[in-house]
């Protein structure tokens, strides 16, 4: 990009149609918008501002500007409410295309410091977020200062990760798995 | 003492709720004499026209006013009330208290009631001078000229002849087929449009009921409606076209070279030529501009070339087989009769040089039907894509919309057409070369019409890349070849720009340049655009000014291929339903000399718009004449008449004076 220019030519990448199908979206069901903005009318991310809300990202797809993904980090920013999927009129799920390219950044190493946080805390301790400072409280309340879940059994938290070890995050997680 | 029915009517709401009914009741049975005065809720609908019939059947009334809409939909429909009820239709007059009253004043009930009284008075006192009118009527010729040979002009002509009336079908080019011969694929259906084409320029160069005069020009018409006398010049050809076979021998062997029309310059063809392959009908004819024969005589009074009549002998090389050069050809006139005209001239494409913003000097900036030719089997490279700069196949190719349409510097209006052409050639581009990369440029997207949405959404799943919003700044040729597109993108929120090495702009639909003059030779006006007006856009969509001459295709203004021929076959119709009858019935609304008191002075033969009035001897004096099938009813000549020797049946001045006072009495 050249301040707010976008060359369409120079900077389409075939690539990321590729890998768009590679990681489950049918380019070609994509290519079915008109951009008629009904998601964006009901999209959060739309609400909350942010540069590349779900209508744009689809039209950024459809003319393979893959950089804007690697740059932007408004995919990062969905909400999963799956609305636009169940309000489009040309069924072309938009929010399977968000995942889609969310697993393409995750490839380029593109995505922002707290989702690299998310995803180290989702490994090691099983949970994505994690309330610390609370034990405390916890106790006070008779709770055991460490939730009942995998943060508390070792055990299952060996098997979750050996799990998770067996999917594509072996591959491309930004930290090491061990 | 005339016996006048007043009858209001309340259009619904449409008079009801600006108009108070009852005080403009009680008003009317106040005019002198005024014998009934009565309301209905539609006066036009059966029980509403019942009312007036009855009251004329018991002999309560002998004249009527209708206080209602407008003459122009529903005179009609009253006088012939009137005439069922064994009154003389021209006892009635009708007060339009709609359009001219309650529409306009809906917000001042007070004024707009005042109004309605003073119209209905006005009418009132116009009746009651009306005079009893008969209608003529005359013989028809039955038969019909078409004008144009597209597709319009094509089907018209056609369905007449199948109707069995005889056809004449004027061509300006050598053959027909139109811009439509020109077209690679029509959408939505992908048609070879030469495979849907060709058979039905075929059928008309068969057709026993047509006559077929192409390279040929209207030169004056005489007459109206029923009886136009239609001179033609068919331009000399130079080639005798009962000899010639159309082998294109010919065109093998002339040396002369000049741009081919047909292929919009895009290459050369010979000054001897055949139009195209399917051409209908299939012969040549000499382009004097650029043959060496007539270029020399012009010059230097010699004699040159005649390679196409002799062959060249030294190089064993025949001329024309069927011996049917002929330079001494020329111009023939004939005179041909018909009942009713139809109008299919077409359209034009807007040049690109008016859009210096586009790089239009680039040889690789294309107008849509330039690209047409590109792209079409018949074409320059025989539908090879390549860049006419160097020859290469593009890795990219841009569209850009709405060049010259919706446009105050060129044309206000929609061209209607280019956004889903501009899909045909994305269409026909990505399924030869999937790799391709296109982006089509519009303000927005337009795809109104049977199955055209489908159409749109199918190409974009090909990969077409449709960028929204906005028009094309700049196409700018850069030094390495390719041009560079400056644009904006809705979608993206952003400016945009793209290098491509071949830019098609999809520039205006046109009115043909002619239209005009051959509007003017028939009466028929056109509108602001510049394309023939129709009467009405809904209710006479293919009927012009002028009775008997009608429209179809893009004369009329943009349109496609299968609106072109559902209104050429409307037109057809119409101009059948016309001649058909054998008769015409004339209105008897219109202008009569009163020849002792015409001073032969002349105003009127000027003035009047329809040609109507002629000076013709009479008695050794020239006096003016009104031809009552050719007056308009305008009443130019009698308001201008300086000997007041013009009565203008129907508005008399005695009428006109009683209505100016009515209106300024009450």
């Amino acid at each position: 990009m050249e301040g707010n220019l976008i060359k369409l030519s120079e900077e389409f990448l075939q690539e990321l149609w590729e890998e768009i199908e590679e990681m489950g979206m049918s380019v070609k069901d994509l290519r079915r918008c008109i951009q008629c903005g009904r998601c964006a009318a009901t999209c959060p991310m739309a609400l909350a501002g942010l540069d590349y809300f779900i209508k744009k990202i689809v039209h950024a797809s459809i003319l393979g500007l893959k950089e804007i993904f690697l740059e932007d980090s408004s995919i990062w920013g969905c909400q999963s409410c799956n609305r636009c999927v169940e309000i489009c009129p040309m069924d072309i799920k938009p929010y399977e295309l968000i995942l889609a390219l969310r697993r393409m950044c995750m490839r380029n190493y593109a995505m922002p410091s707290s989702t690299i946080d998310s995803l180290r805390n989702y490994y090691e301790k099983g949970h994505s977020v994690i309330t610390a400072g609370y034990e405390e409280r916890r106790r006070k309340l008779g709770l055991p200062e460490v939730p009942p879940t995998v943060l508390s059994n070792e055990e299952m938290r060996k098997k979750f990760q050996e799990v998770i070890k067996q999917t594509a995050l072996a591959e491309v997680a930004p930290f090491p798995l061990d | 003492m005339a016996k006048i029915g007043v009858y209001v009517c309340h259009c619904g709401e449409n008079v009801k709720g600006a108009v108070n009914i009852q005080e403009v009741l009680d008003f009317a049975k106040t005019l002198p004499e005024v014998v009934i005065a009565k309301d209905y809720q539609f006066m036009c609908s059966d029980p509403g026209q019942n009312l007036i019939k009855e009251d004329i059947k018991e002999g309560l009334i002998d004249r009527v006013v209708v206080a209602a809409c407008t003459p122009r939909t529903h005179e009609p429909i009253f006088r012939k009330a009137l005439e069922e009820a064994g009154l003389n239709k021209y006892f009635y007059e009708m007060a339009n208290i709609r359009d001219q009253d309650s529409w306009a004043h809906w917000h001042d009930k007070l004024g707009a009631t005042e109004k309605a009284k003073r119209l209905i008075a006005s009418a009132v006192a116009k009746v009651k001078l009306a005079e009893p009118l008969e209608d003529r009527y005359q013989e028809a010729e039955k038969s019909v000229m078409v004008i144009g040979g597209g597709i319009a002009g094509i089907f018209a002509a056609l369905d007449l002849a199948e109707m069995g009336l005889k056809v004449y079908l004027v061509e300006k080019q050598p053959s027909i087929g139109g811009n439509m011969a020109k077209l690679d694929k029509t959408f939505p259906t992908m048609d070879c449009s030469a495979c849907i084409l060709t058979p039905k320029m075929v059928e008309v160069g068969v057709h026993p009921n047509i006559e077929l005069i192409t390279y040929a020009e209207v030169e004056d018409v005489k007459g109206y409606v029923g009886n136009f006398e239609v001179t033609i010049r068919k331009k000399a050809r130079y080639v005798d076209w009962e000899k010639c076979t159309g082998c294109g021998h010919c065109m093998t062997i002339c040396p002369s070279k000049a741009p081919n029309e047909f292929n919009l310059g895009l290459n050369d063809r010979t000054a001897i030529y055949i139009e195209f392959p399917q051409a209908v009908p299939k012969k040549a004819v000499i382009d004097t501009d650029n043959c060496l024969y007539f270029k020399t005589l012009r010059k230097t009074g010699k004699v040159a070339c005649k390679i196409c009549e002799k062959g060249i002998p030294s190089k064993n090389i025949a001329g024309c087989p069927a011996e049917a050069i002929k330079f001494e050809d020329k111009d023939e006139f004939l005179t041909v009769k018909v009942g009713a005209v139809i109008l299919a001239t077409g359209f034009k494409v807007m040049e690109k040089h008016h859009f210096k913003e586009y790089s239009p000097n680039s040889p690789d900036v294309l107008t849509a039907l330039e690209f047409e030719r590109l792209i079409s089997a018949t074409g320059p490279t025989e539908g090879e894509l390549r860049r006419p700069s160097d020859g290469k196949k593009p890795k990219s190719v841009a569209f850009i919309s709405c060049v010259g349409s919706r446009d105050e510097r060129f044309h206000t209006y929609c061209s209607k057409v280019c956004c889903m052409y501009m899909f045909k050639h994305a269409k026909i581009l990505k399924e030869k070369y999937p790799d391709i990369d296109l982006y089509l440029f519009f303000i927005d997207v337009r795809t109104a019409g049977k199955d055209f949405e489908e159409f749109y959404v199918s190409t974009k799943q090909l990969g077409a890349k449709v960028i929204r919003g906005g028009r094309v700044s700049a196409v700018d040729i850069k030094p390495n070849g390719k041009l560079r597109i400056r644009a904006f993108d809705n979608d993206l929120c952003s400016p945009v720009e793209v290098d491509v090495d071949l830019v098609v702009l999809a520039t205006a639909i046109e009115p043909g340049i002619d239209t005009e003059k051959l509007g003017r030779f028939f009466g028929a006006s056109c509108g602001r655009e510049g394309f023939l007006r129709e009467v009405h856009t809904k209710l006479y969509p293919v009927d012009t000014a002028s009775r008997g001459v009608f429209i179809c295709g893009c004369v009329q203004g943009p349109k496609d291929i299968p609106e072109s021929v559902s209104q050429a076959k409307a037109a057809a119709a119409s101009a059948a339903a016309t001649v058909m009858p054998g008769k015409i019935k004339f209105e008897a609304i219109s202008a009569e000399v009163i020849r002792n008191k015409c001073s032969s002075c002349g105003v009127c033969v000027n003035l009047c718009p329809y040609n109507a009035i002629v000076l013709e001897e009479y008695q050794g004096i020239y006096k003016a004449k009104v031809e009552p099938a050719l007056c308009g009813g305008c009443g130019t000549c009698a308001s201008a008449c300086p000997s007041k020797a013009i009565i203008f049946h129907g508005f008399t001045t005695e009428q006109i004076l009683a209505q100016i006072e009515a209106l300024t009495t009450y």
